[in-house]
């Protein structure tokens, strides 16, 4: 059915794909499994016709599918020919019911009316198309009724919809499926997983692509391993066989992660002694496709503490949570004070400041100064640069101060521009980092939330950003909280690295550990197993 | 000044108030006489354009909603009209009346417009529109008493049209006149209005000004560095409408009339027609935006309505000037439009 040859793809420079082989027969469910960053999107992408690889030049090697080769350019092209995709974020009309979010674009029409005024102005024949709908959704999910505005749907029953739309395909063969378990619970995951099944019997090829090994093992006839653009292995599997799917995950993870396991684990109770600054307990936070479900975490004083997890999991959620970008509930001690107001203001007073992984549209003005933004938030909120007058309301702004503190700043974190008066907007991404951090240590915080220190940064640039974070603690006794995807990174500066899974709290790692314990943790993986 | 760099709306005013000066010059009219005019309508006009800054800095969107400051303004004037105050004191008075009445309508629209993000200019515009009809009722039945305001027959409600002659008409204009080879300068006109203009420009280097500059470029950064948006969201239309309120007290005093009822609808066109003249684009707002688009725009009026008299049968100085105004917009809607996507 679909037959990859060698495929290779490059974005600018960069390989994202290394002579990738792979092939799925009908009937077949093929996994594909590997970090963030393996390439798997990539694939997809290619398989599916996505505009980004026509437009970034295409990929090299032979893509067949159904006995012919194929270079689609549009996804629209690719599903004409019979692939079908359910995405990560869920492509539904919130005010359609079910049965016109399915046949959208593929309804059923009274076929005299089509003869007539030709397939675009033929009347729907709303009968057939619920009836379809309707034969659909039993077999993925009896339950639903098919007359339910999909707004209101809760979040399985969203991903079934999605996945009937594509079975309503008339030629669908082969059905791509992009972590379609990653927003369900363990119930809704299996039955979604009877619904693959149910699909793969009735000749219709399947490539499931998913973070969660089990799930793998529990449909797969066959998984392809990524690991940096390149197959990592490529293991035969028969789900049926239930002894065999616990030894076929462990050599899963393993390859997944590469290297083997360092053995003996962690103790977390050197950290007893020292005084807790941030307690999380219970913490929820509603972040659009990056939930804590419930976060317990103690952050100790003069610390830097890593979080990591795999995207979706969970790491960029704190923060946003603690200053009330996005809704939060749970108990937060700070200070051995509890906080309760959850806003930029209050954490502000408590002398907490964030530094935001979306640098562009929150962390910096890109049309005000270097000046400016080192010194704004200070200044807002009366923390620092001002002058006192005689009486209360006197209170000025120190400009003067401002200047000496923005110029200093400067010249130690070596921003590369021309002056302090040059717009923000115009640095370049370490630069720019560089001068969210000279805000940051301006507010003297004692407590700092970084996202993501180090996306979109180029090398050079990396290095100096980690090694400023880690002088903000020695210079000024900050403690910070490093949320990051980047692993390597965080080992380089942190004192204690906790892994989230599924917006929990995993476990906490030494940063002395292998880079492939982290791995198999952010999988969901203890390393005993 | 990089940010005056000429672009399409700028190339097209300066054309053609290029093209309407050499055919003023052709046609013998005096230039010294355009050149007078324009400078009062500069300051006549400019003050209305200025009221648009706060709102544009701060992201709110072209202040589409004029008509309510305007109708701030045209209530001080009745009070100060209806106690007889004469003068530049009477204009004075004025302003001072004004002043709470503006601060009242601007809460009002800005809480409205607070929630409607997004879709402010479309809002504000109806607002706008929607406003007038119920101040039209109240016209009717204000408890006004000098009889130089109320109808002269029946002795109620207000007239459509108030002469200011006998009150503080021409009483700005007028202030310390000077002849310079022949070109009349009102020195005192101009000067009040630099004067709200450096007022304006040192608002914003205050740390609430810098404040409402942030909110309009990110309001993302600003929340996170605990600014409260909805507050400075709020301030800027109140200052809008302040502004707003003043600026028809200018300009009535220089037109010489009060217009009341449906006059003050299709005020904001112009005035949001001249700034984006000026190159205003967003929240890129300079005040040399402000005093070079009024300056361009409006001589473009005074200068095209003589010739096309001269040239054509007189209602075409109209239509071109309403092509002009509505042109402008709607190419900087576009343009605004087309940045995002």
């Amino acid at each position: 059915m679909l037959s990859l040859k060698k495929i290779t793809k490059q974005y600018n420079g960069f390989t994202a794909l290394d002579g990738v082989d792979l092939e799925i027969r009908p009937g077949m469910i093929h996994g594909l499994v590997g970090l963030n960053g393996s390439g798997k999107t990539t694939l997809m992408d290619i398989v599916s016709g996505q505009a980004v690889i026509h437009r970034t030049g295409g990929f090299s090697g032979d893509f067949e599918f159904d006995g012919i080769r194929r270079y689609f350019t549009r996804p629209a092209q690719a599903a004409a020919a019979g692939i079908g995709m359910v995405h990560q974020e869920f492509v539904l009309i919130p005010g359609m019911d079910a049965t016109d979010n399915i046949s959208l674009s593929n309804e059923c029409v009274k076929t005299w009316t089509r003869r007539i005024l030709g397939r675009d102005l033929a009347m729907i024949d709303r009968r057939g198309n619920r009836a379809r709908a309707e034969t659909l959704l039993d077999m993925l999910c009896p339950d639903l009724s098919p007359d339910l505005p999909c707004g209101r749907l809760p979040v399985a029953m969203k991903q079934f919809v999605e996945v009937a739309r594509e079975l309503n395909r008339n030629h669908l063969k082969l059905l791509l499926l992009d972590e379609p378990t990653a927003v369900l619970g363990p119930a809704d995951a299996d039955r979604l997983l009877d619904a693959v099944r149910r699909i793969a019997q009735k000749g219709v090829a399947v490539l499931y692509v998913s973070h969660r090994l089990e799930e793998v093992a529990a449909c797969c006839h066959g998984v392809t391993v990524l690991r940096n653009g390149r197959v990592k292995g490529r293991l035969p599997h028969d789900p049926g066989d239930l002894k065999a799917r616990k030894p076929f995950t462990a050599r899963l993870s393993e390859l997944v992660a590469g290297g083997r396991s360092t053995s003996g684990t962690f103790t977390p109770g050197q950290t007893g002694k020292r005084t807790p600054l941030l307690e999380v307990k219970a913490l929820r936070v509603d972040k659009a496709g990056d939930n804590l479900t419930r976060l317990e975490l103690t952050v100790y004083k003069g610390e830097i503490l890593g979080i990591t997890s795999l995207s979706g999991h969970g790491r960029t959620a704190l923060a946003p949570g603690l200053f009330g970008l996005c809704p939060a509930k749970g108990t937060i001690r700070f200070n051995q004070k509890p906080l309760t107001r959850l806003s930029p203001e209050n954490m502000i007073k408590n002398r907490i400041w964030m530094l935001p992984e979306d640098r562009r549209e929150q962390g910096i003005l890109a049309d005000h100064s270097i000046l400016d933004n080192i010194t704004f938030a200070p200044v807002q909120s009366g923390q620092n640069f001002i002058k006192t007058g005689p009486l209360p309301f006197m209170r000025t702004w120190d400009r003067e101060g401002c200047r000496a503190y923005a110029g200093q700043s400067v010249k130690e974190l070596a921003i590369q521009c021309r002056s302090i008066y040059q717009n923000a907007g115009e640095l370049s991404g370490g630069n720019q980092q560089k001068v969210c951090m000279a805000h940051a240590m301006a507010m003297a915080p004692d407590l700092l939330f970084v996202g993501d220190p180090t996306r979109g940064i180029d090398i050079a640039a990396k290095a100096s950003v980690l090694t400023l974070l880690s002088r903000t603690r020695e210079e000024n006794g900050t403690t910070l909280v490093v949320s990051s995807g980047e692993v390597n990174e965080l080992k380089q500066i942190c004192d204690r690295i906790a892994v989230l899974y599924n917006g929990q709290l995993f476990e906490i790692l030494d940063p002395d550990r292998d880079e492939a314990d982290f791995n198999r943790s952010c999988a969901g993986q203890r390393a005993d197993q | 000044m990089k940010n005056l760099g000429v672009q399409i709306p700028q190339a097209v005013i300066i054309v053609f108030l290029a093209v309407m000066t050499g055919a003023a010059v052709w046609l013998e009219i005096p230039l010294t006489w355009i050149f007078s005019d324009a400078l009062v309508r500069l300051a006549m006009n400019g003050v209305l354009v200025l009221s648009l800054v706060p709102m544009l800095k701060a992201g709110v969107g072209i202040n589409f909603g004029l008509p309510i400051g305007v109708v701030g303004g045209l209530m001080g004037m009745c009070i100060s009209v209806n106690f007889g105050f004469k003068g530049i004191g009477g204009l004075a008075m004025a302003m001072a009346f004004s002043l709470p009445v503006a601060l009242a309508l601007g809460t009002g629209y800005g809480a409205v417009l607070n929630r409607v993000k997004g879709k402010e200019e479309i809002t504000a515009t109806f607002l706008g529109f929607s406003f007038i009809p119920l101040m039209n009722f109240f016209w009717t039945v204000a408890p006004f008493s000098n009889p130089a305001m109320l109808w002269p027959i029946g002795g109620k409600g207000l007239r459509p049209v108030i002469g200011l002659k006998k009150f503080f008409a021409k009483s700005l204009n007028d202030l310390w006149l000077v002849d310079i080879a022949g070109v009349r300068v009102p020195v005192g006109f101009l000067l009040f209005f630099f004067l709200l203009c450096i007022l304006l420009v040192l608002f914003f280097r205050t740390r609430t000004g810098r404040a409402m500059t942030a909110v309009g470029e990110s309001e993302d950064f600003a929340r996170l560095a605990g600014i409260r948006i909805p507050g400075i969201r709020i301030l800027a239309v109140i200052l809008s409408t302040i502004i707003a309120a003043l600026g028809i007290c200018v300009y009535a005093q220089s037109y010489g009339f009060l217009e009341l009822y449906d006059a003050p609808l299709m005020m904001a066109f112009p005035a949001a027609s001249a700034i984006l003249v000026g190159g205003s684009m967003g929240r890129h707002t300079k005040m040399a935006h402000v005093v070079l688009g009024t300056f361009l725009f409006q001589t473009t009026y005074l200068i095209s309505g003589p010739i096309a008299n001269e040239l054509m049968v007189p209602e075409v100085a109209e239509i071109f000037r309403l092509m002009i105004t509505n042109g402008i917009i709607l190419y900087a809607l576009l343009y605004e439009g087309g940045k995002t996507k």
